[in-house]
């Protein structure tokens, strides 16, 4: 009896020994971080790769938390999303107004301005141009298509214009004040919605539009021509940021306010027209939205679009054609997390999850691209 | 004769290499430093000076070699450990709270504080390492309402009472007048009375033979020599620092001026906070001419640069530039009528730093129709026009792609005086144009000043260097309190006399007090 109590006294020391020498082991570990000079492109693609696949790794173990095999899961993603011609018209509809929305927060970014208000941008622009359509007068499709376009981009503006105007004349955070006119847009929205346009069966939403008002499709599932004019907007973007004056003011304003200043460059204009500019493309989105898929104005019109612009936007940084790629791949997680939802019975938060992951772990990255880390042992 | 094996060797730093993507900055390096021992580190920039001592403070890890502190092998876990055990640095960038006092800045992070911190207590102590090293700072004030000259003392006030042994100060005069240069170093050679060691970065000659005991030449990472203060001299150091002899002698030939190009009237302006900086200050410059302006800094000089290229608002007051009144035009309507600026913060204000070398050459040009192709920018064009400035003047850099922010000083004011000077302006702005900068770069800068002034262009030279503005002005103006205190042809009063002027003493007080003296 003695015997087998100190063999299992012994044992219970061993192994809190082994598990002493491992917790005194990952405690010797410490985090060397020495500062870069600069990183290369190459290097930085790299980081943000991995920063995706740790993303992915993550969301995997939430997955299988979830009682699903994560590969499988991932498998389905892809399957769903780019497996059939289905599958991929519906992730290229998903991807328009993701285009318009990472386009608008890139470009305040660009200029070191945050745009976090591009979903209350969305549903005031789309307001707008409901509006047009309830109000005014049915003109010709060409005609009503250009009209609704530039009522969803002024709309986005002037709503961008609040918190452009706060922050110039009253130095207020843009942070706070984009985030929270996005709620006041969502509830203008909601007035309307819930009261003069109310739907016949007394659903929060508008009749449908007419034909004149809807976006052509291009004949491809439900993809619509909002992509062609996402697309070339890409194009002038580009064309405005780095061959134009203006383009090189604005770059010149969001790398230095200061060197912007003695370069005898307006800066308080420029920011003002940056906040416009952010705000008319996220206003696009909205038009893009109503016009091109729903047909009719609701509360539903963006999941959340705006916010999944900025990590479009941070992923891609400056670069418009590179934010198509990133609009393209978030809206391949959308359409998969969808698919999940319903072919897995995973919850429909996973969607959300993987994209705050992948937020996270980009942030996490820029650690990465300021420092070089190394894991030593010391004493 | 071997100095490895002595004991009071506080330092010792053995075959230190260090590269930076393929670039070495230091090579084989060795170092030693002893008690009470003031050792200058004397070279150019980019010698690497600063760089071997973040790698005795661990900011950066040595790529080969070793550092032994006290005789025991250093081997730091991260940057605030050398601090804890010993060694100090008082960067050229201070690293103090501007919102806090000064007693919370020297007490901040210090290893003894307690949970409840006795702040009559830490005065106390405080109070006797200020009357040890014959400190005179107000403890209660605001660190970011203080003189530049005094936030560094306190920065080295935060080292002494942490009980640094050895203090490593990188360029701590760059940023003072003669006056507190002065007084830094005798705070700092008191300091090494009392055992420590002190590492002092520099390269001014002077400051070396005023204060160093030893003095380590570094030349392109490479350790030149180490040498004693009293086997030497500055034409030899010059030699070693340089790799050739510099003569600094500057022509003035008789030029033909041009009357009243530049007319200040009555000027007001205030300053970031608020006050008024610059006060009720008039005078004309002609061209063909160089005015010096002289002055402890914070006197009003760099709000009078700006207020004179559009960067500040006038309050009161007029400026008239070839008869124009310019006081309230914006500075692109400046730029176009021909006010050039070369400001004396050139990483922050005279490039967009993260923008590329090009773009920032280009900075002051784009707008102009030649670089125009319709509604676009012809960038090839603008290219061109940067890489055939960047050949005229001599700019090193890898790529024009390369952002303006990883040129070393020396290339980055050749870079912008560079598009100033291509611009053909008729008024330049000088503020502080050779601060920081090795002896080369430092005489092309004044070359290209007293080019211009030869030229027939009028030129506004604010410095803090006297071998400059001696050197350069036709006219010297000493700016007090916003205003001159005296304006006079260079060469009518002794650098003694500016130097009372600076304190406040007007031109008849200054001469009469030196005839007394």
């Amino acid at each position: 009896m003695l015997k087998i109590k100190t063999l299992i006294v012994g044992l219970l020391k061993k192994i809190a020994h082994f598990f002493h020498n491992i917790y005194c082991y990952f405690k010797s570990l410490r985090i060397k971080l020495e500062q870069k000079e600069r990183v290369s492109k190459r290097e930085e693609l790299i980081i943000t790769l991995s920063a995706i696949g740790i993303a992915f790794v993550l969301s995997g173990i939430f997955i299988a938390l979830n009682g699903v095999n994560p590969f499988v899961a991932l498998w389905k993603v892809i399957v769903s999303a780019l497996g059939s011609p289905y599958g991929i018209s519906e992730t290229l509809v998903k991807a328009i107004p993701l285009i318009f929305t990472g386009l608008a927060v890139a470009i305040a970014l660009n200029s070191k301005l945050w745009n976090i208000g591009a979903e209350g941008q969305l549903f005031f622009g789309a307001t707008l141009a409901t509006a047009f359509i309830i109000y005014g007068p049915v003109l010709p499709k060409p005609l009503e298509i250009t009209v609704l376009i530039a009522l969803g981009a002024i709309g986005g503006a002037l709503w961008a214009g609040i918190p452009a105007i706060l922050k110039i004349k009253f130095k207020m955070n843009e942070v706070i004040s984009t985030l929270l006119l996005n709620y006041v847009a969502i509830n203008i929205a909601d007035y309307f919605l819930f009261g003069p346009w109310k739907g016949k069966d007394n659903f929060p939403y508008t009749p449908e539009f007419p034909p004149e008002a809807k976006f052509s499709r291009i004949g491809f599932g439900r993809v619509h021509a909002g992509l062609i004019l996402a697309l070339v907007l890409v194009v002038l973007l580009y064309i405005l940021i780095y061959h134009t004056k203006t383009g090189y003011k604005l770059r010149m304003t969001g790398s230095s306010l200061k060197a912007a200043k003695y370069a005898g460059i307006n800066i308080k204009k420029m920011m003002f027209m940056v906040f416009l500019l952010s705000g008319a493309l996220a206003g696009l989105a909205g038009v893009s939205q109503i016009c091109g898929i729903e047909y009719k104005l609701h509360q539903h019109i963006s999941t959340g679009y705006g916010y999944t612009g900025i990590i479009v936007a941070w992923l891609a940084r400056t670069n418009p054609f590179i934010i198509v790629i990133f609009a393209i791949f978030l809206s391949i997680l959308l359409k998969g997390a969808d698919s999940l939802q319903i072919a897995m019975r995973l919850p429909a938060s996973v969607g959300v999850v993987m994209q705050a992951l992948i937020l996270f772990a980009i942030l996490g990255s820029e650690l990465f691209k300021n420092y070089n880390v190394k894991l030593i042992r010391g004493k | 004769m071997s100095e490895i094996k002595n004991n009071s060797n506080l330092v010792l730093m053995k075959n230190i290499s260090k590269s930076f993507y393929g670039n070495k900055v230091n090579t084989d390096v060795e170092f030693t430093l002893e008690k009470g021992e003031i050792h200058a580190l004397l070279g150019e920039n980019g010698a690497g000076k600063t760089t071997l001592m973040n790698m005795l403070t661990g900011v950066y890890f040595p790529d080969d070699g070793e550092i032994y502190f006290k005789g025991k092998k250093l081997n730091f876990k991260f940057p605030g450990n050398a601090l804890q055990i010993g060694i100090g640095m008082v960067h050229q960038r201070f690293s103090l709270v501007g919102n806090l006092t000064v007693l919370e800045n020297l007490i901040l992070g210090h290893p003894d504080n307690k949970f409840v911190i006795n702040i009559p207590e830490k005065k106390k102590l405080i109070k006797t390492y200020m009357d040890q090293f014959n400190f005179q700072i107000d403890m209660d004030a605001i660190v970011g309402e203080l003189p530049i000259g005094v936030r560094q003392k306190v920065e080295i006030l935060k080292m002494l009472v942490r009980e640094v042994d050895v203090l490593i100060v990188d360029e701590p005069t760059t940023v003072l007048t003669k006056q507190e240069a002065d007084n830094l170093m005798e705070i700092l050679k008191s300091i090494a009375k009392t055992g420590k060691g002190i590492i002092f970065i520099t390269h001014k000659m002077s400051e070396v033979f005023q204060i160093a005991d030893k003095i380590t030449v570094l030349r392109k990472g490479l350790k030149i020599a180490t040498v004693d203060k009293n086997d030497t001299n500055p034409r030899k150091l010059a030699k070693m620092m340089v790799g050739k002899e510099s003569e600094i002698t500057f022509e003035r030939p008789k030029v033909e001026t041009k009357p009243g190009v530049v007319k200040i009237q009555n000027l007001f302006v205030n300053s970031d906070k608020g006050i008024l900086a610059v006060n009720d200050l008039s005078f004309e410059l002609a061209g063909g001419e160089i005015i010096g302006i002289a002055g402890v800094s914070g006197n009003g000089q760099v709000e009078l640069a700006d207020a004179l290229t559009g960067n500040r608002d006038v309050i009161r007051g007029k400026i008239l530039f070839k008869d124009d009144d310019i006081t309230n035009d914006t500075p692109v309507k400046r730029i176009d009528k021909g006010v050039s600026y070369v400001p004396g913060d050139r990483i922050h204000v005279g490039v967009a730093g993260n923008q590329s070398v090009w773009e920032n050459i280009i900075m002051k040009v784009y707008r102009l129709p030649r670089f125009k192709q319709g509604i676009l920018l012809n960038n090839k064009k603008l290219k061109e026009y940067a890489e055939k400035i960047i050949k005229k003047y001599n700019i090193f850099l890898p790529s024009i792609n390369l952002p303006a922010l990883l040129l070393s000083g020396g290339n980055l004011q050749k870079l912008i005086i560079g598009r100033e000077m291509e611009r053909d302006c008729d008024l330049y702005v000088f503020v502080y144009p050779t601060r920081g900068l090795d002896v080369g770069a430092t005489e092309f800068v004044r070359n290209a000043i007293l080019q211009l002034r030869n030229q027939g262009k009028a030129v506004i030279l604010i410095s803090g260097d006297f071998d400059e503005i001696f050197g350069l002005s036709d006219r010297i103006a000493v700016m007090y309190e916003g205003n001159f205190t005296g304006i006079f042809d260079n060469g009518v009063h002794s650098l003694e006399e500016i130097g009372l002027m600076m304190s406040g003493c007007s031109e008849e007080q200054a001469v009469k007090e030196m005839s007394n003296a």
